[in-house]
């Protein structure tokens, strides 16, 4: 649009805060003007006079006058945002970058991927797929937490694991209480897993630990190269492709991602920090 | 030398977008070439400074810099000098800039002195601030809000090596109007309907000339073989692409021991284009220029750093240079001003650095 300052976020008031586990809340933001985004792409959220940072709607991009943000308290602007209180005023800019592409997964068998606070995405995503669940020849979803306190929207997995097409698998690191699901890193559940490991289409997304050893542990079992997805986490400002920060290799995170095949940035030697 | 007012008749277009600074591409076209004798020219340019911001490089004892020129240092301009201590960046994207505000009306500026090293720096710029998708309003505002006067260089310093890397010493693209020197005479040519407005405001005083006169292309080769000659060993950038992209560390790393992460290399660089938003009160966004030579440029919230040590980000400027921006916009990164080589303290000579990787 000419004439329109990339760098001027929307206010948007927050509407609600929903504590998740004591280090990841929920922000709930509503508006008269539409929310457009495509699953995967991320917004830039400013808190007033502190900073910025950006981060991937959890909620679904097919619902316009609202959107959530699933943040974990880890620096210095998440720290503060988990101090907003109701009817607070927020920045938003965006959304920008390249995000799942969902069209390319038509037909295919899914396997998402995903541990911790990296749920937040893989929710959006998921919300997204369920639209059009019939388009997707299965969609196993593995899921991951150090405990099962840990898990983030915990009232989601009931109603998931009854969607058509959905397979829903979930592990902790370690089991708790009356957890009769099952215990260990979430790669474990590649093993429980019955799929066509040369067609399908992973999408991972986690912490960055996860996202190796989860991509390595897929890779081996033949999963594609160019068919494991992943959502890079990188230092960001600008979000436009011109600040420098989230330089990765020949791409900017922002313009050029957040969303990557393996096979388009395996040869970048810092993918995994 | 006849005295002419036929710009007019020029045939050209109003300038559309003002910002326009790439050559005519008019099949024929040949840049039209005007003269005036420097004594005249000094008092069109205390004329000029009532309608313009005018800057030019002077020299504060032995450094040049592009000053604000008033009536009163106008005669200290050192024409045709290579090249500025700063670069010319810092006028389209200031060290700190408020990018919330609203754009602001300036006087038009006019920047004499221009180097090629930092005229060819506009190209990788350009692509970055003027990108289509996520448009800079304020270095479009800056860029459209200034005519570029490009200079041959006459001189060349220990550290220039523009030629290395195909740049020519001499203003023939990304500048409104080019300007050389002769027989005490300042030669200017209109490479823009901006740099033909800019001249028609003193059209009278302007004799048309035909040709270049002969020292100029003389001057021209004579500077170009000096800074080919002393860079003789300098590998071309495909070499340096080569060199750098070589798994080699323990180079990165003795030369890194005296890096101090201070970011001069960068700040003084023409092309290094990061910065970092920093958030005021009312949501107001300071964009304010930045570096991958300090620490933490890329650490995430949870701690993790690709460029934690010192030499891996000594290596990263490199990188960034020669290899990624050549992949991702078609050009290297750096222009040969030899700048972060007199700049950095810690005496890293990235010339030396490149050819020890690429040996």
């Amino acid at each position: 649009m000419p004439g329109k300052n990339i760098y001027k976020p929307l206010k948007y008031k927050l509407d609600k805060v929903e504590e998740e586990t004591p280090l990841i809340k929920t922000f709930f933001i509503s508006s008269d003007q539409e929310f457009e985004f495509k699953t995967g792409q991320f917004v830039e959220v400013t808190i007033d006079g502190i900073g910025e940072a950006p981060y991937t709607p959890s909620s679904s991009p097919y619902i316009k006058d609202k959107m959530e943000l699933t943040i974990m308290k880890a620096g210095y602007v998440t720290d503060k945002m988990h101090n907003l209180k109701d009817g607070e005023i927020l920045g938003i800019r965006g959304p920008f970058g390249r995000g799942y592409p969902v069209e390319d997964f038509y037909g295919k068998e899914l396997l998402i991927l995903g541990g911790g606070v990296g749920l937040a995405p893989l929710r959006c995503l998921i919300l997204a797929l369920l639209e059009e669940a019939d388009k997707f020849e299965k969609i196993n979803i593995l899921f991951g937490a150090k405990t099962p306190s840990d898990f983030i929207y915990k009232d989601w997995y009931e109603k998931l694991a009854k969607e058509k097409n959905v397979n829903l698998l979930r592990s902790v690191d370690k089991a708790e209480g009356d957890w009769n699901e099952s215990e260990g890193v979430v790669t474990v559940l590649l093993d429980k897993v019955d799929v066509n490991w040369n067609e399908v289409v992973s999408v991972v997304c986690g912490p960055p630990i996860m996202m190796k050893f989860g991509t390595l542990t897929l890779l081996e079992k033949g999963c594609k190269e160019e068919n494991v997805y992943l959502s890079m986490e990188k230092n960001m400002s600008c979000g436009l492709g011109k600040c420098g920060h989230c330089a990765l290799g020949d791409y900017f995170v922002c313009k050029d991602g957040p969303v990557f095949t393996y096979d388009e940035i395996k040869n970048h030697p810092d993918i995994w920090i | 030398m006849k005295v002419i007012s036929v710009i007019k008749n020029l045939d050209m277009k109003k300038p559309e977008i003002s910002f326009a600074t790439k050559n005519f591409k008019r099949k024929g076209y040949m840049p039209k070439l005007y003269s005036v004798p420097i004594e005249k020219w000094q008092t069109i340019l205390k004329d000029l400074s009532s309608d313009y911001q005018v800057f030019a490089p002077i020299y504060a004892e032995e450094f040049l810099e592009y000053e604000k020129i008033t009536p009163e240092n106008a005669a200290k301009i050192s024409y045709n000098v290579c090249k500025p201590t700063s670069p010319l960046k810092a006028f389209m994207f200031p060290i700190k800039e408020n990018v919330i505000r609203d754009k602001d009306s300036k006087k038009q500026r006019l920047i004499f002195g221009v180097p090629a090293c930092d005229l060819s720096a506009l190209d990788l710029l350009d692509k970055i601030f003027l990108d289509e998708d996520f448009l800079d309003i304020y270095y479009q505002q800056n860029r459209e809000n200034t005519v570029l006067i490009g200079t041959d260089c006459y001189n060349f310093q220990d550290n220039c090596h523009c030629t290395t890397y195909g740049i020519e010493p001499v203003a023939q693209k990304n500048c409104d109007i080019a300007q050389s020197f002769a027989h005490d005479e300042m030669i200017f040519s209109p490479l823009t309907p901006k740099g033909e407005t800019f001249l028609e405001k003193f059209k009278s005083e302007l004799a048309e000339i035909q040709n270049l006169p002969d020292e100029v292309q003389e001057k021209r080769d004579e500077i170009k073989k000096g800074i080919n000659e002393k860079n003789k060993d300098l590998p071309d950038a495909e070499k340096t692409r080569r060199g750098i992209l070589k798994p080699e560390e323990d180079i990165w790393k003795k030369h890194a021991k005296t890096c101090v992460s201070c970011g001069a290399c960068a700040v003084i660089c023409p092309t290094c284009h990061c910065f970092l938003l920093i958030d005021k009160e009312n949501f107001e966004k300071i964009k304010n220029w930045d570096s991958c030579q300090y620490p933490a440029f890329e650490r995430v919230a949870a701690g993790e750093d690709p460029l934690k040590k010192i030499y891996n980000r000594l290596k990263n400027r490199y990188l960034c240079k020669f290899v990624h921006k050549s992949d991702m916009f078609g050009e290297i990164a750096c222009t040969g001003c030899g700048r972060c080589i007199t700049a950095c303290i810690g005496k890293i000579d990235k010339n030396e650095v490149i050819i020890e990787v690429c040996k």
